[in-house]
């Protein structure tokens, strides 16, 4: 994204979330600002409920929010407007086909509202997916129902896609003809991708950037690199009464006797100096995972709400 | 308004409507016929038929083409199309209420034309036939108001309930009314005041339900 709004960006975004808040009996989205940007693949994760979906339901104009404003491709978006949508290609893991009707029904339905839907692709999308057009929606497996809905929404040569949970309940091999259409659609420069997932690994393959979502608030928007570079765990041996030194972003994560697990979330080499000449001995300076980045990152953000 | 959107919209419903469709009219139309059967009785029992069959084309229709969008999960399908809310709420209202028209109007026309041709048949009880059948398609009007507010099948049913009392008790009092009843007996079709009066007030009812079932659809903030 995901560049957080005060940083200083030159292109239209593809997308813009300013101040977004939405209230359920049970839920709140909370002051979401979320900048997108053209071309680029934008990974949205958080665990179950965390209101990944809230987020892309507003951006499609399927939920209104309370708070804040969206545009989309330039357009404001709202349940009035429609326009927008010609060039958004959104799928949801909650999002059904008609299922008494076959593929070719539906191919032919969206087909009548895209003027760009693109037949070629459609029919080679049918082979890569090993779909069958005149197979009824009911007797479809739920990879062959995934793969239906993407075909119906990339063969129309969307600008925008906003895949919420693609994913999701997929066996390996599924998933990963899903991913590797999903890579080459992001081989085109000119197409953004929105991407959502509690799995964090489908996120970090093909995403450019990463936003962190938990609880209704975005946790930590980031360059995926920059998130793999910055973040650090280490592992220190250090007497009962020794102090960690003043370092900006340094938290504690565990205690086990005297030794000591901390994790950095702005790291620079002369970190591993500093705390070697506050008392303590550096045992492990560790790289962390996308996930492990994740957990460290949405448990920070609780800490600091509460 | 995109009307172009809008007609996709009403002919896919329709589309997919058209096999309760097909068994409704062919429904409705075998019980106009019944009327004419050479038993006893057998007006009763094709108007009863009728009956049945416009209260379970109603609220099959209204489940089938509204109420399963929201429990099927397809109505996020179709709004992540390039559809508005106003396109989408005028393309389904008008389906729904086109949908129950054709066995609707299939019934009366053919009770219209059997009171022409059939010689022991009389003309006259067409109008009382007229304020039942409007009586019918204001109840399946405040059904889908209800099905439109709701989104519930439970609601939409304790109406249905509802609106089949008021049926009754509608037609008791017809029965007994001095002047309509006898209306039934007429050699020549008459619209006498009362019956047009009573005809506005249903006309009233089927527009005020069908404008609050539109401005509540189209005023609606989340479609999933």
């Amino acid at each position: 994204m995901s560049t957080a709004l005060n940083q200083p960006h030159l292109m239209t975004a593809a997308a813009s979330l300013r101040g977004i808040g939405k209230s359920y009996k049970h839920f709140q989205l909370t002051n979401v600002d979320l900048e997108i940007e053209p071309g680029t693949v934008n990974g949205l994760i958080g665990p179950n409920g965390a209101g990944k979906s809230t987020i892309m339901r507003i951006m499609m104009g399927l939920v209104t929010p309370d708070q804040g404003t969206v545009s989309v491709l330039g357009q404001a978006i709202s349940s009035r407007e429609a326009s927008a949508k010609q060039d958004i290609g959104y799928f949801s893991d909650d999002m059904r086909l008609y299922k008494s009707e076959s593929l070719t029904f539906h191919m032919q339905f969206v087909r009548s509202l895209f003027p760009n839907w693109d037949e070629d692709y459609a029919q080679q999308l049918l082979d890569r997916f090993g779909l069958i057009a005149d197979q009824k929606v009911k007797g479809l497996s739920h990879g062959q129902r995934v793969k239906s809905l993407l075909l119906l929404i990339l063969a129309r040569r969307p600008k925008l896609l906003i895949l919420d949970e693609p994913t999701n309940g997929l066996d390996p091999l599924a998933k990963q003809e899903v991913l590797s259409e999903l890579m080459q659609i992001v081989s085109d420069e000119s197409r953004t991708i929105l991407y959502s997932s509690h799995n964090t690994q489908d996120v970090e393959q093909i995403s450019d950037t990463i936003t962190f979502i938990d609880r209704g608030r975005v946790v930590a928007s980031n360059n995926r690199d920059e998130f793999l570079d910055g973040w650090r765990r280490f592992k220190l041996r250090a007497p009962q009464d020794w102090q960690a030194p003043a370092i900006d972003g340094l938290r504690p994560e565990s205690t086990f006797g005297n030794l000591r697990v901390m994790t950095l979330d702005r790291y620079q080499t002369e970190v591993e100096d500093r705390l070697q000449s506050s008392g303590a001995t550096l045992e492990a300076s560790e790289a962390m995972t996308l996930e492990e980045i994740f957990v460290a990152a949405v448990l920070r953000g609780r800490e600091e709400k509460e | 308004m995109n009307l172009q959107a809008i007609q996709i919209l009403f002919l896919k419903d329709l589309f997919l409507s058209r096999w309760p469709l097909f068994g409704y009219l062919v429904g409705g139309l075998l019980s106009a016929m019944a009327t004419c059967l050479p038993v006893e009785s057998a007006g009763d029992i094709g108007f009863m038929l009728m009956v049945t069959m416009t209260i379970a084309a109603g609220i099959h229709l209204i489940g089938v083409l509204l109420l399963a969008e929201s429990t099927d999960m397809t109505r996020t399908f179709v709004m992540s199309l390039p559809v508005s809310l106003l396109d989408y709420s005028i393309a389904k209202i008008s389906v729904v209420l086109v949908a129950f028209l054709i066995p609707w109007f299939g019934m009366l026309a053919s009770l219209t034309v059997l009171s022409y041709v059939m010689p022991e048949a009389k003309p006259g009880v067409l109008a009382l036939l007229t304020l039942l059948f409007l009586f019918m398609l204001a109840g399946f009007c405040l059904q889908l108001v209800t099905a439109v507010v709701t989104e519930s099948v439970g609601w939409t049913i304790v109406v249905v309930v509802l609106g089949n009392i008021l049926f009754t008790l509608f037609a008791k009092t017809l029965g007994e009314h001095p002047v309509v009843s006898k209306l039934a007996e007429n050699e020549v079709l008459s619209w006498p005041p009362i019956v047009l009066q009573i005809m506005a007030i249903e006309a009233i009812v089927i527009l005020v339900a069908l404008g609050l079932a539109f401005l509540l659809q189209i005023r609606r903030r989340d479609l999933v």
